[in-house]
């Protein structure tokens, strides 16, 4: 039962109303829900900001560390016990900014480690700074005319630096990242799940999506399947504006660290 | 079952009444005693979990337990229905 592994003393949690991170908690306690893991092996870690707040939701062991270092604590913990199960919750701008390196290493080493990144395209918790992942064109607090950087592609990062399996789904699409994120559980090596999710507080209310379901509309239809796009796309055709694949990105077995059985 | 909305949890999103096929969440017009429009069920027997869970042995659908950031969706188990017996009094 997913409700077991909440700490029913301290919701409701701060997060605002119609805010994405609630969702993908349910969506990751699902999955660990299914794939059998104990309370007592299990680790949940996070960094600084909103998503990293989740572990402290959930009866388990967990680390709440410093900005950007999630990764590098993590990889600490599954070296120094490799029977642990290690869940990793980040955000976008503990992951793309100033985790970065450390993101690149950890696909590098390919250490059994489960991510669930929480895009929400700006840094929410600080009041809406641009973060790496802020689209061409949106506003936020420190790019009030429109970001003009092109934003940093998560997925691609992780796939080029050698991870184990890689999805991409957003909030709207639940069964589907509680599937990923299972398949991500029982994959030994790295895996990343990049989850695309609302902010109505700091970044719908600046850019027209105000009310959380706008959001999640426009999750749903700028969303495009990876299988059916490879399908139907003409060659060389560009993704239409704003749009992005949503799906399982890869799935190899690379030689993999700190798995139990082989250390 | 029974669907359940806890008051104490709900921030009043709106998300479940947008993604139940069924229809069932309608958004609420009055505040509660924190000042948030909690949504309404609208004839919950409609649900397919309620009726087909014990059936099938599994969750069924759970879209809207899932999608609630708050955590304040679940389903509660119902006593099975008993005819009461009337007294009737002279």
């Amino acid at each position: 039962m997913r409700e077991d592994w909440l700490r029913n003393d301290r919701l409701p949690h701060i997060y605002c109303a119609g805010c994405g991170n609630g969702t993908i908690m349910n969506c990751v306690l699902e999955a660990v829900d299914k794939a059998g893991y104990e309370r007592d092996n299990t680790v949940f870690l996070s960094g600084i900001g909103c998503s990293s707040r989740a572990p402290g939701y959930i009866e388990t062991d967990s680390l709440h560390t410093t900005h950007g270092r999630a990764l590098a604590f993590a990889t600490g913990v599954k070296m120094a016990k490799p029977s642990l199960n290690v869940v990793v919750f980040t955000g976008d701008g503990d992951i793309a900014a100033i985790g970065g390196n450390h993101f690149i290493h950890a696909c590098r080493r390919n250490i059994d480690l489960t991510v669930v990144c929480m895009n929400n395209h700006i840094y929410g918790m600080t009041g809406g700074q641009g973060s790496p992942t802020t689209p061409i064109g949106k506003t936020s607090t420190t790019t009030p005319y429109g970001a003009v950087e092109v934003p940093f592609d998560l997925v691609d990062l992780a796939v080029a630096a050698g991870a184990n399996y890689v999805a991409r789904w957003t909030s709207y699409h639940v069964t589907q990242l509680t599937e990923a994120v299972l398949n991500g559980l029982n994959t030994p090596g790295f895996s990343l799940i990049e989850v695309r999710c609302q902010c109505p507080t700091s970044y719908g209310r600046r850019n027209k999506f105000r009310e959380p379901k706008d959001y999640m509309d426009f999750l749903r239809s700028h969303a495009v399947l990876k299988e059916k796009w490879e399908r139907t796309a003409k060659p060389g055709e560009e993704l239409p504006a704003e749009s992005f694949l949503v799906g399982e990105f890869v799935r190899r077995a690379r030689p993999v660290m700190g798995v139990a059985d082989e250390t | 079952m029974k669907l359940e909305i806890d008051e104490s949890r709900c921030k009043g999103c709106n998300l479940c009444t947008m993604v139940c096929p069924y229809r069932i969440y309608r958004q609420g017009n009055r505040p509660n005693r924190r000042g948030i429009y909690v949504p309404e069920l609208d004839r919950p027997e409609r649900c397919a979990n309620c009726r087909l869970q014990e059936l099938y042995g599994r969750r069924l659908c759970g879209i809207c337990a899932l999608i609630c950031p708050d955590q304040a969706i679940r389903w509660v188990k119902e006593k099975p229905y008993e005819p009461m017996n009337v007294v009737i009094e002279y």
